[in-house]
């Protein structure tokens, strides 16, 4: 018996996320199942006036059986004590998890603010800050009062939550004979039912992803975006696109239920988000940047481009540390939880996070070093994020050697992107928002259905399919036919979406702000204050072609 | 012009998705599926950005 006392007071020092299965195996061990009539005898290791006299510097009292919460003091410690107890404890390590990484993402928005203001020009530091500072804000709330719904009300049960049972309501249409879950419909406003701990934990971890997309936004649009516009766009993409894709592919949506309903594989898998939040971001951009056009100067009449570089490397450096900081909390902390269901590849993902930023920034200057002779900072910056982005999707399904090769193809990719867009498609982006978030994104999603290893097991199942992800290189060519159909939707649904909504946007409150405030620098004319009151701000000289763009941005 | 574009672009979504339901192949999905994404990509750069293109402010 005295052993036996021993290893509870183990079990309940290791904070006892399995206690109730400890418990059995240890009885089962001594040959006698364990009763509420053992746990009479279990004293605390030392009395609270000891405590209280000599302090525990050691932390060898603090903590123990005096702790466990007693429902009923007249029946004193009971095995459904110890398993609440163990239960509760499991969920709280998860909501203490998936909180802690959620302001980890928070913070990401400064990273964002300072990458976006050190590439444009110190003309506009007031404006590009005051747009990453509100998406924040004008998000948020959209996201409060229709997006978390649209997006999470048919979710339920999240184990790792504690089941999120609230919110579990989906609309699900019949078409072909086969259900298809289009948006949720619990949780706005968090009101009635949705007042709960879990949502709330749910609602917040959500609500910084969706603003990490809305920021993807404003840089490709820097320099020329009228604030008004910027803040009706913003609320539209956080209030509704966002919400519907997030909705299909992790609100048990349509995409999500592809292995179930079609066989393949374990329908459409975005571990934290390369095509919800990077993809949305960067194909919004890119749809944001056709109607707005490219900036005064940054082409010459015969469709060659300029540089228009950044006032602040500084900036751009440090935001995208700050960035890469903030993704330990994105990708880990989209197994929103770090006990119970396989969490316990949180340390995985974050070293996948972590190669894949590495090789691709590797890989981003090594091509800029050997195609233009210098290791471009800016693009080596850009190469970063676009591993980072890229492993965003598989960061839960692959092992470390396919991490590696994901954020290599990544870091080129963005390079010659970048090209791609600067020289062919010309269009104007200044921090190459569309490459990094919108293409790497795709290739995030695309790589999921090649490497996934098979290997990760949240809880026995994603998506209703037993068994871990596995992708075309392990056997799995379904797989690869859920990713390319959620690619599919990206490019066809959502572009389309946001071209629609910012079109509408353009006809009502119109895009672009006049060739005058955009020549003079968008701080005065569209805030009010300049970001630097006492410097003296240089112009920079495109030659003669700036006044007949100007005239014609006038025309539009 | 526009319009046109988003149709090609919704057109290719539609291409991809028929796949689903005409065959069970997975690599006959998986043509569907690139055909589609290809056919989504030309009406975004292809159609809509040459629109875009024509009125720069550049060529003015």
């Amino acid at each position: 018996m005295k052993s036996l006392k021993m290893k509870i007071y183990l079990l309940l020092a290791i904070l006892g996320v399995s206690a109730l299965m400890g418990f059995a195996t240890l009885a089962k061990a001594e040959g006698t199942a364990l009763t509420d009539q053992d746990l009479t005898s279990v004293s605390a290791p030392t009395t609270t006036d000891e405590i209280a006299a000599k302090g525990d510097p050691g932390a060898d009292f603090t903590g123990n059986v005096r702790d466990v919460t007693v429902s009923d003091s007249k029946k004193g410690l009971t095995l459904a004590d110890l398993a609440n107890q163990a239960g509760q404890n499991k969920i709280a390590i998860n909501f203490v998890w998936t909180l802690i990484c959620g302001f980890m993402v928070m913070f990401m928005q400064p990273g964002f603010a300072l990458v976006e203001t050190g590439l444009i020009r110190a003309k506009n530091a007031n404006h590009t800050m005051m747009m990453n500072f509100m998406v924040y804000s004008l998000g948020l709330f959209a996201y409060y009062v229709c997006g978390f719904a649209i997006q999470m009300g048919g979710v339920a049960p999240v184990a790792n939550l504690g089941g999120l049972y609230p919110l579990n309501g989906e609309h699900v249409v019949n078409f072909l004979g086969k259900p298809w879950g289009l948006f949720g419909t619990k949780g706005f406003f968090l009101h009635g039912t949705s007042y709960d701990v879990g949502v709330m934990v749910m609602f917040l971890f959500q609500m910084v992803f969706m603003d990490t997309t809305t920021t993807i936004v404003t840089g490709s649009c820097a320099e020329r975006w009228k604030y008004s516009a910027f803040c009706v766009s913003t609320i539209g993409l956080g209030a509704i696109i966002y919400p519907l894709f997030g909705n299909w592919a992790w609100g048990c949506g349509w995409l999500s239920q592809l292995g179930v309903n079609f066989g393949l594989g374990h329908g459409y898998c975005d571990f934290a988000g390369s095509g919800v939040v990077h993809s949305v971001g960067g194909l919004t951009a890119l749809a944001c940047a056709f109607i707005v056009g490219p900036r005064i100067g940054k082409f010459n009449r015969d469709g060659s481009p300029n540089a228009i570089p950044g006032h602040d490397l500084v900036l751009v450096l440090l935001g995208c540390f700050i960035l890469a900081f903030g993704w330990f909390g994105f990708n880990p902390g989209s197994t929103l939880g770090a006990s119970g269901n396989g969490a316990l590849r949180i340390g995985s993902v974050a070293v996948n996070t972590m190669l894949a930023g590495c090789t691709a920034s590797f890989a981003a200057l090594l091509y800029m070093w050997i195609r233009y002779g210098k290791p471009d900072a800016s693009m080596t910056v850009n190469g970063l994020l676009a591993g980072l982005v890229a492993i965003t999707a598989p960061s839960g399904f692959v092992n470390p050697l396919a991490s590696c090769v994901i954020g290599w193809i990544a870091g080129f990719l963005v390079c010659i992107s970048v090209e791609f867009f600067d020289r062919v498609s010309k269009v104007d982006d200044p921090v190459g928002a569309i490459s990094v978030h919108g293409v790497n994104g795709l290739w995030g999603v695309i790589a999921v259905g090649l490497f996934a290893d098979g290997r990760s097991n949240y809880g026995g199942s994603w998506n209703g399919v037993a068994g871990g992800v596995k992708g075309l290189f392990y056997g799995d060519a379904g797989q690869l036919v859920a990713q390319l159909i959620g690619v599919a939707t990206l490019v066809g649904i959502i572009f389309t979406m946001s071209f629609l909504w910012n079109w509408l946007v353009d006809v009502v409150v119109g895009q672009r702000t006049s060739a005058k405030a955009e020549l003079a620098g968008l701080d005065i004319p569209e805030m009010g204050a300049l970001c630097y009151p006492d410097f003296q701000l240089k112009a920079q000289d495109y030659g003669s072609h700036i006044a007949s763009q100007a005239e014609a941005v006038k025309s539009k | 012009m526009r319009l046109i574009a988003l149709l090609v672009i919704v057109g290719g979504w539609a291409i991809a998705m028929s796949g689903l339901f005409l065959t069970t192949a997975s690599t006959t999905r998986i043509l569907f599926a690139l055909v589609g994404i290809c056919v989504s990509l030309f009406g975004i750069l292809g159609v809509l950005n040459q629109y875009y293109l024509s009125r720069a402010i550049w060529k003015k």
